[in-house]
């Protein structure tokens, strides 16, 4: 595999991250590098804006390619992907947003195709773009409830009248044969070990029996 | 848009170029009239032999079937839905056609073809070669009912003298 | 007096809205665009999509890294094995793995082949939009034979799961190859027989010329890659500007749009683009089927998949643009977070932009060149 683009300094982390930091303080943009897979920078979600628009005028970064959106149990982290395709260079943004209120300021009045891919980020994850020209679900029907890729995401019950998850398609008596199979058999043990304590009680009653004898033989 | 002036000659370049270019593509279609083979297989009446690999139908054979269980976790759709038991000790020991020792009696063995999705991981983990896929493509249903197969049913199994590799009937 | 005020003034014209609805031959799958025209013109084209959205990416957190690969295959049905490779491609990248030579090659053979095999289908399907009937024929009998080798080596015609994480999944015969290098000679003739039939047609050219253009800063503006964008005179491609697996290794160009019939980025430079891209990639099978050797076709890969903790952002050339996955993993057996980042979703986002003043004929012929297929607009 041809790995020479990491080998000659591609991305170059330090030059983005000291140009943003010089022009765009509030930013706080750092980057910790990593040996597995690809380094993201860091930035505070007020400056997304600003500094997309310095990368795209500075650098060229005139392509971006995607918006993605990831859920963690403290934080949604949204990453913006850039691409320049006259020098071939790619760098990873990456913002925090909190999970009770995600807002973010939208880049669709710098790149186009952010347009579709913010609907998306929206439809998928609940994450609410400023100032975004079309804010409604893309992908999803417009009066879905919920935000699917959370990941404490319960599908709704009923969608319009329609159930959504319907009992007859879910297999259900496949799937609980095994089950059954076993609660049967522990039933069966369960009889099986109450015969043979059954078995093993009359010798016990024999026992009381003769020393009842015993002590009636003793008082007479 | 072009907003060339229209000469005379231009015109008549313009109906020129408009009848020789279809006349050519019409050259090509007519040799299909006359002289090329005809491609198109008359199904039913005619059939193709499918290839060996074709992943259509599965197959699996519960005489040689250890109940592993592989095949129900490698699966992505969870079509697949095993139940089984300890035999006895006493029982008589039984093997596999490959030499592996059967422990577990299958009690069900259903897999449910609609849900498929015909990738081929559950035949690729099934350490006996047991489960297989098979080259039946015409199995529609009226009732999806229907596309659940019980393995151990008889006439399923009956299917096994057809399907099954010769070294491992 | 009142005669003079013309009917015009007195009548009030107002914008009718069509749905090009989700059932329509020339949308190529479930998409919806609702148009508003005046008269035949269209004035904005709103698309709507999600008829075929599947919300794979959450199926993909539950299911472990190998049985991710058939549901991958269904995003872009008709150009799998790019889609598999793709996912494979950056998996590899976080587990390291090295592949067999072999594997590589036969994994470049069957993606260009499928490459094939889909810009066939966009010449078929395309000019069948255009009301042409024979050249749809005529490519599918060349697909077929396609398709029936994906049959012989992987099991299925359409959705493979063959490129497997470390290998491929079935080796490939002599046989199988000299088979190949015939279809190479027999393609070479019949991509002749598509430009004396179908290039040079005065009907094609007027249909096409001078519509739909979609130029270097539109591109660049809404991130359309591939075709397109190398319709537009842009030379990027992925397979020469930041090569993967064995491909610079081989000697092919990379065709561009230059106005051929009309201005520089229309309808007809991306349908000249594709057809010049399918006689590169012949080359390059042919290069393939030089340098293939004995070995191996697959790496030792783990039993149970689990990569290290950490992110990739993977890209590759596919048939209808770049395909990215953004996989983000925390060390267990099933992915974080799978994004894909599908070509065909930004490229429909580029509809409205030039569909203003078209014909409606024209916006048919539009989409038709941006060979949208829905399965990966919607995932």
């Amino acid at each position: 595999m041809n790995d020479s683009f990491v080998t000659n300094g591609w991305p170059m982390f330090s030059t983005y991250t000291d140009s943003i930091n010089k022009m765009i303080p509030e930013a706080k943009a750092i980057y910790e590098l990593r040996e597995v897979g690809d380094t993201p920078i860091d930035i505070e979600a007020e400056s997304v804006h600003p500094v997309c628009q310095h990368l795209k005028t500075q650098f060229g970064f005139h392509v971006l390619e995607v918006i993605t959106g990831c859920d963690y149990p403290d934080r949604i982290e949204v990453s913006y992907i850039l691409a320049n395709f006259t020098d071939n260079q790619e760098v990873i943004l990456k913002t925090k947003l909190s999970r009770e209120n995600p807002v973010v300021d939208s880049v669709s009045d710098i790149w186009s195709s952010a347009n579709f891919q913010e609907r998306e980020c929206f439809d998928m994850l609940g994450v609410h773009f400023n100032n975004h020209p079309d804010p409604r679900r893309i992908l999803c029907p417009d009066d879905w409830e919920g935000f699917p890729l959370r990941k404490d995401y319960k599908t709704q019950e009923r969608y319009r009248h329609m159930i959504v998850n319907p009992e007859s398609k879910m297999n259900i008596e496949d799937r609980e044969f095994a089950n059954k199979q076993k609660a049967l058999e522990a039933k069966q043990k369960a009889l099986e070990k109450t015969k043979a304590d059954a078995m093993a009680e009359p010798k016990k009653v024999a026992e009381i029996v003769e020393d009842k004898k015993d002590d009636q033989g003793e008082k007479s | 848009m072009s907003s060339q002036e229209l000469t005379i000659s231009g015109y008549f370049k313009n109906i020129y170029d408009g009848i020789s270019s279809c006349l050519k593509g019409m050259f090509i279609t007519i040799q299909y009239v006359f002289f090329k083979k005809h491609v198109t297989v008359q199904y039913p009446e005619e059939r193709e032999e499918l290839p060996e690999r074709s992943r259509s139908r599965l197959f699996n054979d519960v005489q040689n079937c250890i109940a592993c269980n592989q095949c129900a976790v490698a699966c992505p759709v969870d079509c697949i839905y095993i139940a089984s038991t300890r035999r006895a000790k006493d029982a008589p020991e039984l093997k596999t056609a490959t030499g592996t020792a059967i422990r577990l009696d299958l009690t069900q063995f259903v897999i449910d073809e609609a849900l498929c999705c015909y990738c081929g991981l559950c035949t690729t983990v099934c350490p006996t070669e047991c489960l297989t896929h098979t080259k039946d493509f015409e199995i529609s249903m009226y009732a999806i009912e229907g596309m659940k197969y019980n393995y151990l049913d008889s006439e399923v199994k009956s299917w096994r003298t057809r399907l099954v590799k010769p070294e491992y009937l | 007096m009142n005669e003079n005020f013309s009917n015009q003034e007195k009548l009030k014209t107002d914008l009718l809205t069509i749905n090009m609805g989700p059932q329509h031959p020339a949308t190529h799958g479930v998409l919806r665009v609702e148009i508003k025209t005046d008269s035949e013109i269209v004035v904005q084209a709103i698309p709507h999509i999600g008829y075929l959205h599947r919300c794979f990416e959450k199926h993909a957190e539950n299911l472990d890294y190998r049985g991710i690969i058939p549901f991958v295959d269904r995003m872009d049905y008709l150009a799998a094995m790019s889609m598999e490779w793709g996912y494979v491609l950056a998996v590899e990248k976080m587990l390291k793995t090295e592949i067999p030579l072999r594997a590589e090659y036969i994994r470049v053979l069957v993606c260009e082949l499928q490459r094939i095999a889909s810009h066939l289908m966009f010449f078929g399907t395309y000019l069948i939009d255009l009301g042409a009937f024979s050249p749809f024929l005529y490519a599918f009998q060349k697909r077929e034979w396609i398709l029936r080798l994906f049959e012989e080596l992987s099991g299925a015609r359409l959705l493979y799961n063959y490129i497997w994480i470390g290998g491929v999944w079935n080796d490939i015969t002599d046989q199988q190859l000299k088979g190949i290098e015939k279809f190479c000679h027999e393609m070479d003739l019949e991509i002749a027989k598509y430009h004396k039939l179908v290039s040079g047609n005065s009907i094609l050219i007027n249909r096409l010329k001078n519509v739909g253009v979609m130029d270097q800063n539109l591109c660049f503006d809404y991130g359309l890659t591939g075709p397109i964008l190398r319709a537009a005179g842009v030379k990027w491609d992925l397979r020469k500007n930041r090569p993967y697996s064995i491909y610079d290794k081989f000697n092919f160009e990379i065709p561009v749009g230059e106005g051929f019939k009309g201005t520089l980025g229309d309808c007809y430079d991306r349908y000249m683009v594709r057809m010049l891209e399918m006689e590169e990639s012949l080359k390059i099978i042919r290069q393939c089927l030089e340098g293939i050797e004995a070995g191996d076709i697959q790496a030792k890969v783990a039993k149970n998949i689990k990569l290290p903790a950490g992110e990739i952002y993977s890209k590759s050339e596919c048939p209808r643009g770049e395909l990215g996955y953004h996989l983000i993993s925390d060390g267990g057996k099933t992915p974080y977070r799978l994004k894909i980042k599908s070509s065909c979703f930004t490229h429909v986002s580029a509809l409205p932009a030039v569909a203003a003043g078209q014909l409606i004929a024209d916006f048919v012929a539009t989409i038709g060149s941006i060979d949208i297929v829905l399965g990966e607009v919607d995932r």
